[in-house]
């Protein structure tokens, strides 16, 4: 799809800022999605391009104010309610309880 | 499938994971062709950028048979088929601003590809 994930080619977006020292996992929720995320890889509920796709359907304006494990976040909760998984109504109920702090969906 | 044992998991993460396909399928190219990139638009996924849609190039490399991701990203099987290494310049894609010096080597699936 022509979405806002193919940016190539684009202007504007600002110098790519390299960090020193990156860390792998800068919070801790990031290494724990890492986790679910292969767990759930693995089992073989979703495959890496239907993953992917669904990176890329996020609405263009979330994806650009996002992090990069902020959108694994968004498409791992997106291709297991489509697949059936879990309901859209358990991920809200989960996520009016989770502490702002642990941030995520933004 | 089955799961994944804490044993795995390093191999796992260190080797990553290939979408490579073990199936005689004959390649539409080969090294030194002369390809352009299919203009298409498909509201599914594709790992076609838009930048290059259009554009001509040189195949460089057959690094064999892979997946197909436009297809297997909407349960529509495998479509296992050739990958290459294709060479763009970089003022064939970006113009005579771009330098004569410069060019990209991009993944094109066999799909992706017409004879140029």
């Amino acid at each position: 799809m022509n979405g806002i994930h193919d940016l190539g080619g684009m202007h504007g977006m600002g110098p790519v800022d390299a960090e020193t020292d990156e860390p792998i996992f800068h919070t801790d929720w990031e290494r724990r999605l890492f986790a679910v995320m292969m767990a759930t890889f693995a089992s073989g509920i979703f495959n890496v391009d239907e993953f992917r796709h669904s990176v890329e359907r996020m609405a263009p304006a979330e994806y650009l104010s996002t992090s990069y494990y902020e959108h694994w976040l968004h498409s791992l909760e997106s291709v297991l309610v489509e697949k059936g998984h879990i309901e859209r109504s358990e991920l809200e109920a989960a996520w009016s309880n989770a502490p702002s702090a642990a941030g995520g969906g933004a | 499938m089955p799961a994944v044992a804490a044993d795995m998991v390093t191999t796992i993460f260190m080797g990553g994971a290939s979408a490579r396909v073990d199936a005689e399928i004959a390649a539409k190219f080969k090294k030194g062709d002369a390809v352009v990139a299919r203009n298409i638009n498909p509201a599914g996924h594709t790992r076609l950028p838009r930048y290059v849609r259009g554009k001509r190039g040189t195949v460089v490399t057959d690094y064999g048979v892979f997946g197909f991701p436009d297809t297997s990203a909407h349960g529509k099987g495998e479509t296992p088929q050739h990958v290459y290494s294709v060479r763009f310049s970089a003022r064939e894609l970006w113009g005579a601003d771009a330098s004569s010096r410069d060019s990209l080597y991009i993944d094109m699936w066999d799909d992706y590809l017409d004879p140029a």
